[in-house]
């Protein structure tokens, strides 16, 4: 199942060496998105809605234009572009209507950010309240105010099929076996329903933008985007522009990204802004209370779960159905779902299934990829369930978990796949023993433990370069983000060890689509496995043509010398040469060596309707206390363990894993997204959404597992995403441990908890 | 007006609406302290004036004529001889996404400063002011103590 014998001597992978960017960031001197700044560059802001559905009957921009420093003021009419990768249904600004509070509805761009404020004051806007729809159930009545009436206009993804003349923005649906004869055959039946709440990313960095347009009609943008290419190839499709107009620059760093730095964000206000500035660029930060309102959310969710078991345990037939509300616009909203429900039944082999998804459109701000992917929603329902139905059997849910987990060579529940490199039971076995499951617990403690499974957006595509100069210094030209996730580090481990050059002679670069080839994004925790792949076979091209070069100097055959620590050296005996010497002696004016690698997974199917290339695989187990008196929840310890198939650096996914863990105990108790009836957020700052705080942290015991995947780079697969998923509803299992509460609603705050235990004495 | 920014007597021409992090971004191209909410909540803006960690985004800048500050970029001038805590964030892992950490350094710095021996309840409790969304925590709990006890070592 793992790799724990025969494991291969590495030089710097699988070791925990320090990030190559940590100096940077600890001296200040990082530049992230707002550090950059153009002598000429204006100030863009953005007037946005005040109302969640509502007609623009009137926009009357023309004080704001009078205003002495404004340059340029935008509506929608100026930029009549649409913009969304899975469904084309935003506007660079809201044209005839606006679907949510917080939606772009004006902007400005003036010599100072104090007068595009006031600028923005000045612009008037008429508008006609519409009803508006904001419960995702409500949303799918046949009676409930369409967002969208012009659905059956709009391009969209082909796995993406939105109903005309409803708020069903997409559905899936995925069948294995008979799900019906399967509940026939089951000794007993369960179902529940599950709500999950929204929530939002707080990457700390606030959304940015810089942009710049070209006499010759090109525009360049500089931000913090996951993905510059598929931001490049979005742009270019609403605008109806070939790839060449257009340039997209990553800043050096990016302060935080969790899925919610993809798509078109900021980006389309300050486009619009930068086509009217006579090729003066502007820049846009979002103040936090737009980042909370205008940027991305989570989807809330309602899921509904129904399972049917044998005496024994044996799960026979499962059945989910997920709405997810998606809010005003698609953005990713149909593959989050998707996800959602390809993972819709648990990480367990079960030979009747059927899952249903709908991504629903509502008057809510916009949701799309936060960490998990559609799966802490749908995880929280079944992975409840299953603990409802192992203690409705008396068995054991760690013991229940193991007896239905998918194991190397198991059916994938969904899409029917065989799987390989599996190492859900070692993570079940490690979490448990982590926490000291069985052990017995003093009153009002309790123990929970939930597990998961997760794909990768498949298939998609990454390419590298990885240049030699004539000093033998390297450089990996890279479009992978550097999210805060440390792909810089495991870019240069891969290439340091690949091509045998010191970890110090390597640089990585950051994205710009003029220079870095393609890579899909930085998402789906699809970086390490695409990238790393991508960067390793372009470092092996590199490394050949260097030996190539070196042997004949040497005296040897290519296949006589090897590339170690920054030389090549004929083996086993005491000839060499630095990779400098070596090109330098053959190219005495200089050169570059040139390694050329990409990786594309080669499975049928179209992007997403695709089984994943690697599936990632995590249980986590939590002991927490409970106060009576108070309804305090006080999580004790969590041990998370993960599948990574190889951690390239063990730290980093150390890292990931106690962010992770630590961002779903928000999810689990605080974070709530609050809004008053017409649908204005209540809560749009840091006072009172509220996120965990070092004094929140409990304990996290990250584990790693390590159950290689043959086509991963040295074996690695991902871990990111996966370390949130199962947080939420390990703590909700906890409290059912430790109370007999079962929690069927998140976030279980202070509040909500005490009325809970209320309930429960009176 | 003067401030002393970083060990250096710097003159300015401030407006009185600017706050220090406006000065110290805006003006002094110092962009290591980052704003992240603008409103005292998320800690990422944190410096030190006369000693103390304060939020510059709440302290006018006017206010300051004769002050001390010290920002990330003054906590050592040579990057081959960083501080205890900038060493320890490096060997300890505390640094992801980065955009935090110079806030949590200074706010850390000030907590050291004041009690070089914190026990890791100190320590939480005295870093939560400054939000971290990618780490957890944990590492930068390490470093704090880790860096506490090289400080420690280096005055015996």
């Amino acid at each position: 199942m793992t790799t724990t014998l025969e494991v291969p001597k590495y030089a710097t992978v699988g070791k925990s060496v320090h990030r190559i960017d940590a100096l940077e960031k600890v001296t200040g001197r990082a530049i992230y998105g707002d550090d950059m700044r153009f002598p000429d560059s204006l100030y863009g802001k953005v007037l946005r809605s005040p109302h969640a559905h509502a007609k623009i009957k009137r926009i009357d921009t023309s004080e704001a234009e009078k205003l002495p420093g404004v340059k340029a003021v935008v509506t929608g009419a100026d930029a009549p572009f649409r913009g969304g990768e899975a469904i084309r249904d935003q506007p660079f600004l809201a044209v005839g209507k606006v679907r949510f509070a917080g939606e772009a509805v004006a902007a400005v761009a003036a010599e100072t950010e104090e007068i595009a404020e006031r600028a923005i004051e000045l612009i008037k806007v008429e508008y006609e309240p519409l009803p508006a729809v904001f419960d995702v159930v409500e949303a799918l009545k046949p009676t409930a105010p369409l967002v969208h009436e012009d659905l059956h206009t709009y391009a969209h993804m082909p796995i993406v099929n939105p109903v005309p003349n409803t708020n069903i923005c997409a559905k899936f649906e995925f069948n294995q076996g008979d799900v019906e004869k399967g509940f026939r055959q089951a000794d007993c039946v369960f179902e529940e329903t599950f709500t999950f709440p929204s929530g939002h990313h707080c990457q700390i960095e606030p959304f940015m933008a810089i942009a710049q347009a070209e006499v010759s009609g090109r525009i360049t943008i500089w931000v913090p985007n996951d993905a510059p290419h598929r931001l490049r190839k979005d742009l270019a499709d609403a605008m109806g522009v070939p790839f060449e107009r257009l340039r997209v620059i990553t800043p050096p760093y990016m302060g935080g990204g969790f899925g919610g730095k993809g798509g078109l964000k900021v980006e389309m206000v300050c486009i619009a802004l930068a086509m009217r500035t006579e090729y003066r660029p502007v820049k846009i930060v979002l103040t936090r209370e737009e980042t909370f309102t205008s940027s991305l959310m989570r989807h809330s969710a309602v899921v509904t779960v129904k399972t049917g078991v044998k005496k024994d345990g044996t799960i026979v037939a499962s059945q989910a159905k997920l709405l997810y509300n998606t809010g005003a616009y698609a953005e990713k909203g149909p593959t989050v779902t998707l996800h959602g429900c390809e993972s819709g039944v648990g990480p367990y082999r079960i030979p009747n299934v059927k899952v249903e998804g709908y991504t629903v459109y509502t008057n809510r701000p916009v949701a799309g990829a936060l960490r998990g992917y559609g799966l802490p929603q749908s995880s929280f329902a079944h992975e409840s369930l299953i603990d409802v139905i192992a203690a409705k059997l008396g068995i054991d849910p760690v013991e229940f978990r193991l007896k239905n987990a998918l194991e190397e060579g198991s059916i994938n529940p969904t899409r029917g796949d065989v799987l390989a490199s599996v190492g859900l039971k070692e993570c079940l076995l490690k979490a448990a023993k982590e926490i000291e499951w069985g052990k017995p617990r003093p009153p009002n403690r309790g123990v929970g433990i939930a597990c998961e499974y997760k794909g990768t957006k498949t298939p998609s595509g990454s390419a590298a370069f990885v240049k030699v100069e004539q000093d033998g210094s390297v450089s990996v030209i890279t479009s992978a983000v550097e999210v805060g996730q440390g792909i810089k580090t495991i870019l240069a481990q891969i290439t340091s060890e690949e091509l045998g050059v010191p970890i110090e002679r390597i640089t990585v670069t950051s994205p710009d689509t003029d220079y870095t080839p393609f890579d899909a994004s930085t998402t789906a925790s699809r970086a390490t496995f695409h990238m790393g792949n991508a960067v390793r076979f372009a470092a092996r091209d590199a490394k050949e043509q260097i030996l190539n070069l070196a042997a004949p100097i040497l005296g040897a055959n290519p296949q006589e010398v090897e590339a170690i620590d920054g030389e090549i050296r004929v083996k086993g005996g005491n000839r060499k040469i630095t990779i400098g010497q070596a090109i330098k002696s053959r190219y005495r004016a200089g050169l570059t060596i040139l390694g050329r690698g990409s990786y594309y997974p080669e499975v049928q199917g179209t992007m997403f309707s695709a089984r994943s290339i690697f599936y990632m695989y995590g249980a986590q187990a939590v002991d927490l206390e409970v106060d009576p008196e108070t309804g305090k929840i006080r999580i004790v310890k969590i041990a998370a363990a993960h599948d990574v198939g190889k951690a390239i650096n063990p730290m980093a996914c150390e890292g990931q894993i106690e962010g992770g863990v630590v961002q779903g105990i928000g999810t689990a108790i605080f974070e709530e997204v609050k809004y008053d009836a017409k649908g204005m957020m209540l809560n749009p700052n840091f006072r009172d959404y509220r996120i965990p705080t070092a004094s929140d942290a409990p304990e996290v015991a990250p584990i790693m597992v390590e159950a290689a995947h043959d086509e991963g780079p040295f074996g690695a697969k991902g871990i990111g995403e996966m370390t949130l998923v199962s947080t939420p509803t390990a703590v909700a299992n906890a409290i059912y441990n430790a109370t007999g509460i079962r929690i069927k609603e998140l976030p279980v705050t202070q509040e909500k908890f005490f009325d809970l235990m209320k309930g429960r004495s009176a | 007006m003067n401030l002393r920014v970083n060990g250096r007597e710097t003159a300015l021409d401030v407006d009185s609406t600017k706050t220090l992090l406006d000065v110290l971004r805006g003006d002094l191209f110092l962009t290591g302290t980052k704003r992240g909410c603008d409103s005292g909540e998320c800690g990422a803006c944190t410096v030190l004036l006369n000693g103390q960690a304060v939020h510059s985004c709440l302290v006018l800048a006017a206010e300051l004529d004769g002050h001390d500050v010290v920002t990330i970029e003054g906590l050592s001038k040579d990057p081959k001889d960083l501080h205890p805590l900038q060493k320890a964030f490096i060997e300890k892992g505390a640094v992801q996404c980065g955009f935090c950490t110079p806030g949590v350094i200074m706010t850390a710095k000030a907590l050291l400063d004041k009690n070089p021996d914190p026990t890791e309840e100190e320590v939480r409790y005295g870093i939560s002011g400054n939000l971290c969304r990618c780490t957890g925590y944990s590492k930068i709990v390490d470093a704090i103590l880790a860096a506490g006890e090289e400080i420690r070592m280096k005055k015996q």
